[in-house]
């Protein structure tokens, strides 16, 4: 079913665009030509941040950290095996979705573990990744506190993820 | 940004000194090696994206869009640029059908056009990073196919968990914006 919905949303464009005489052709490349300097303004943000998280990883702070809050989480209904999940999903989406195969191997897909570490992905966001994406154009410094709830939100949210994978 | 970076290298490297010091360029390396090959692939996804944008900006479907979620966004933005609104809708739908990487460009436009140049985020940057770090996604489609290609009975059995949990954060995300910005209008009054 979720596989029609882009080849149909790009007939819709197609012919809509076509309907009101826009030259498909050029309107295209005229669009496609922004990806080069938009990638090449972003990379600089990509990589920093990539840096960063390669070395928390590396240092093994995030499995300090997944063993030392392990208490407070468990108090929220999170199994430990899902801490470095949830640390590391709000800097980098490649690193979580390579995490979240690892759960589902070792400890089967249909699985509760694997079944929370799913919907703890799906409900939360890169949220330091994409911040950094989306203001890297402007002259913002200062976000104020767009971070402290992105962060409480997405805690909020694997807090309930656990809690509807049980009853669910 | 700035704080919160200096943290995670300063304390990864002062632990890896003890640890495994010959690995530490390595890994800085290793992850710029990464991040330029996701940038090159995110070159050529944005080039579909953007060159599909064109279209819908062209042919005047991105008006259309913008009109139908306006009284959501007036609601939450607060803005009057018909243009940023529309970049707004663009990024909340693609959010919605969970093509992040297509809402990327469409929320670094809107950015650009919320941004006064004070170097403090508006309330309506505040909302959009929110809104896009809580985000609203339908169909986690990603998901569901790791879950099928790990051998699951039934991989989009956590579609209604996901859609219930992504609502209600999301929901929690924009009160919570709403209710911090009203207490700091009502401060700045109440001290003049």
């Amino acid at each position: 079913m979720s596989s029609y919905i882009i080849p149909l949303i790009f007939i819709i464009l197609f012919c809509y665009a076509k309907h009101k005489k826009v030259n498909t052709y050029d309107t295209f490349v005229k669009g496609a030509k922004k990806s080069i300097p938009l990638v090449v303004s972003i990379f600089p943000y990509i990589a920093t941040i990539m840096i960063a998280v390669a070395l928390l990883r590396v240092s093994g702070i995030t499995t300090f950290l997944a063993n030392l809050l392990s208490p407070i989480f468990g108090f929220f209904g999170i199994p430990t095996e899902l801490i470095e999940l949830i640390l590391l999903r709000p800097f980098t989406g490649s690193g979580s979705f390579a995490l979240l195969n690892d759960v589902l191997t070792n400890y089967g897909p249909d699985s509760y573990i694997s079944r929370c570490a799913c919907v703890i992905l799906g409900c939360s966001e890169t949220i330091f990744y994409v911040t950094t994406v989306y203001i890297s154009q402007t002259k913002v410094k200062k976000l104020l506190y767009a971070i402290p709830i992105a962060l409480f939100c997405a805690l909020f949210g694997s807090i309930l993820a656990c809690l509807l994978c049980k009853i669910l | 940004m700035n704080k919160i970076w200096f943290l995670m290298v300063i304390g990864s490297i002062s632990c890896l000194i003890w640890t495994d010091p010959a690995n530490v360029l390595d890994s800085m390396i290793n992850a710029s090696t990464e991040a330029f090959n996701l940038s090159i692939e995110l070159c050529a996804v944005y080039a579909v994206w953007l060159g599909f944008l064109e279209l819908v900006e062209e042919s005047g479907l991105g008006e259309k869009l913008a009109h139908a979620l306006h009284p959501v966004i007036k609601k939450l933005f607060n803005i009057q640029d018909s243009q940023t609104e529309k970049m707004i809708a663009l990024n909340i739908s693609a959010n919605m059908l969970g093509l992040g990487n297509a809402a990327t460009p469409m929320g670094i436009e809107a950015m650009k056009r919320l941004d006064d140049g004070s170097g403090v985020a508006t309330p309506a940057m505040i909302m959009l990073i929110v809104l896009n770090a809580t985000s609203i996604q339908l169909l986690p489609t990603t998901i569901i196919g790791l879950r099928s290609a790990a051998g699951s009975n039934n991989p989009s059995d956590i579609i209604i968990p996901t859609l219930i949990a992504t609502f209600f954060t999301c929901l929690l995300g924009i009160l919570l914006t709403k209710t911090i910005e009203k207490l700091k209008n009502k401060l700045k009054r109440n001290k003049k």
